[in-house]
């Protein structure tokens, strides 16, 4: 009954919460370009005209096309269950590891891909294979990443590594996880098809990479493509927020147990996720697009830094 | 105090990767910087430590100096030599970025097994420091030789610098300090050559490619 409970409020505090991050990513962009930008909710707005639409779909589509929204975001709401967003009673217990995390990740990008492909548009091929390109770079790092911070708390789970980091202290204080710190910023700017990797804001031809894989769809369909991509980002927000930052570490402080615990535990969740997209809206005002020749550097550096961290890991001797 | 000291020799490896990963002589400069600033911090804790527990110091002014020599003046030496040189993008590697930066990781990987077999150093995150500062002084040496641009081979050589310096703050928590003043001044002089030198193969060979140094002119 409480496991019902719970994650019935994660995955609606996801849901209703991922478009914000797109809307305060996009307000804060506005902000430094001294515009005023659309409003915060311009999202919300956005998929409910996309799903009151018919679809258009090509003659010539097969079953996957159909299918990949669906599975995109079966995928990303999945994905979003290994990452608690509220304080959750230990005794209750946590299933599912960081491997099963990033692999049920990788199913809904093989399906957008896939989809893409399915149409025989040639900008859907060629987002299909930017997009393989990209993730076979930078899905290594990530899971080295997680090892590492798994290997410190001795769990592959990462509801286990949340409560093992509440008790760490300040863990960006810990040589080991500031350099899985720089290499998850790294990872999500590139997972989340961010500035430096890839441009959400344009469809131009020779830079898109994710535009261009759901350039065939329209109305309903689009509508849960676009929110399977930012409930990708607000995972892998969270992802950051529970390691780093736990917000377990209020509940233990001051003791609350039940009603009182969700309540508090979401609060400095939101308030957290808030900051970190501040933190990505910062970030991508301040670089330029790479050129995608370039991004295997990004990729190499992100994924020697994760390294670099598991190396530290048996220096320090811990 | 030692997780702060941790947490900065940490970064002073990450600092050097993020150099090695750049292109720009401009980034270059700008990372430099920002590691000679992580090295004048952690100076200065130390120096904040010995002066509360001995009442020491020497390692303040030293941390002084570095602010003067290595935050300040030599990035602006730096830049000037930069601003009368054509050349704006090093892209002259003797590997790409993604190789050099592996190479970087290897040399990590063999500083730990280097240093875990030596005797004395080997208690606890004081060998961690030592490595990664140990690294940093083989980074360094790797950049110099990967580059085949004059201002990208000083920049190298700045950082081996940065390294042995370290290498002995942390292996003694402070050197004498008539020691550390006759390396800054050596640094300080050398580095005022390399630049003048800098500007001199540019005069007379219209470029700063060392490989054209072997070409004979009358």
């Amino acid at each position: 009954m409480m496991h019902a409970v719970y994650a019935l409020i994660q995955i609606i505090v996801i849901i209703l919460a991922a478009p914000l991050v797109n809307g305060i990513i996009r307000k804060v962009k506005a902000l430094t370009q001294k515009r005023k930008g659309a409003p915060l909710l311009q999202m919300y707005f956005d998929l409910f005209k996309l799903l009151k639409k018919s679809v258009v779909v090509s003659d010539v589509a097969s079953w996957i096309f159909r299918a990949a929204p669906y599975i995109a975001i079966a995928s990303a709401v999945a994905a979003s269950l290994f990452v608690p967003v509220t304080a959750w009673p230990e005794s209750q217990g946590y299933a599912g590891d960081m491997i099963l995390f990033v692999s049920v990740l990788a199913l809904g990008r093989f399906f957008m891909m896939l989809a893409a492909l399915d149409t025989a548009s040639t900008f859907g091929g060629m987002g299909s294979s930017r997009e393989a390109m990209i993730s076979a770079l930078i899905e290594p790092s990530l899971l080295v990443t997680l090892f590492t911070v798994g290997l410190i708390a001795k769990s592959t789970s990462i509801f286990q590594i949340m409560h093992f980091t509440a008790g760490v202290g300040i863990p960006l204080l810990h040589p080991v996880y500031i350099l899985g710190f720089a290499a998850l910023c790294m990872i999500i700017i590139a997972e989340t098809s961010r500035i430096p990797v890839d441009d959400p804001s344009t469809h131009l031809e020779l830079t898109m990479v994710h535009e261009a894989m759901i350039l065939e769809y329209s109305g309903r369909d689009l509508a849960l493509m676009e929110l399977s991509a930012s409930i990708r980002q607000l995972v892998f927000i969270t992802l950051l927020v529970n390691i780093y930052v736990p917000h377990d570490q209020m509940i233990a402080l001051y003791g609350l147990s039940g009603f009182a615990a969700i309540a508090v535990s979401l609060l400095v969740y939101l308030i957290e996720v808030i900051l970190v997209s501040i933190l990505i809206a910062v970030i991508e005002v301040h670089t330029v697009k790479l050129r995608l020749f370039s991004i295997p550097n990004l990729a190499a550096l992100a994924f020697i830094v994760s390294f670099l961290g598991f190396i530290q890991y048996f220096v320090l001797g811990r | 105090m030692s997780s702060y000291l941790d947490i900065l020799s940490v970064l002073l490896l990450l600092s050097s990767f993020v150099l090695m990963a750049n292109k720009r002589i401009k980034s270059h400069i700008r990372t430099f910087r920002f590691q000679s600033a992580m090295i004048a911090l952690a100076a200065g804790i130390l120096g904040v430590n010995s002066l509360i527990h001995e009442g020491r110091v020497d390692l303040l002014v030293v941390c002084a100096v570095i602010i003067a020599i290595k935050v300040i003046y030599i990035p602006r030496l730096l830049h000037r030599v930069y601003a009368n040189v054509e050349y704006k993008v090093e892209k002259d590697f003797f590997l790409n970025i993604p190789i050099l930066i592996l190479g970087c990781c290897m040399i990590v990987v063999f500083t730990y097994f280097a240093l875990s077999k030596t005797d004395g150093i080997n208690t606890g995150t004081e060998n961690m420091r030592v490595v990664n500062s140990v690294s940093l002084i083989l980074i360094g040496l790797f950049f110099m030789i990967s580059r085949k641009k004059a201002i990208g081979q000083i920049v190298g050589f700045l950082v081996i610098e940065n390294g042995i310096f370290v290498t002995a703050m942390f292996a003694t928590q402070g050197m004498p300090f008539i020691v550390d003043m006759g390396m800054f001044v050596d640094l300080l002089s050398a580095v005022m050559i390399l630049g003048i030198m800098v500007f001199k193969i540019n005069e007379k060979f219209d470029s700063i490619d060392i490989n054209k140094l072997k070409n004979l002119r009358g």
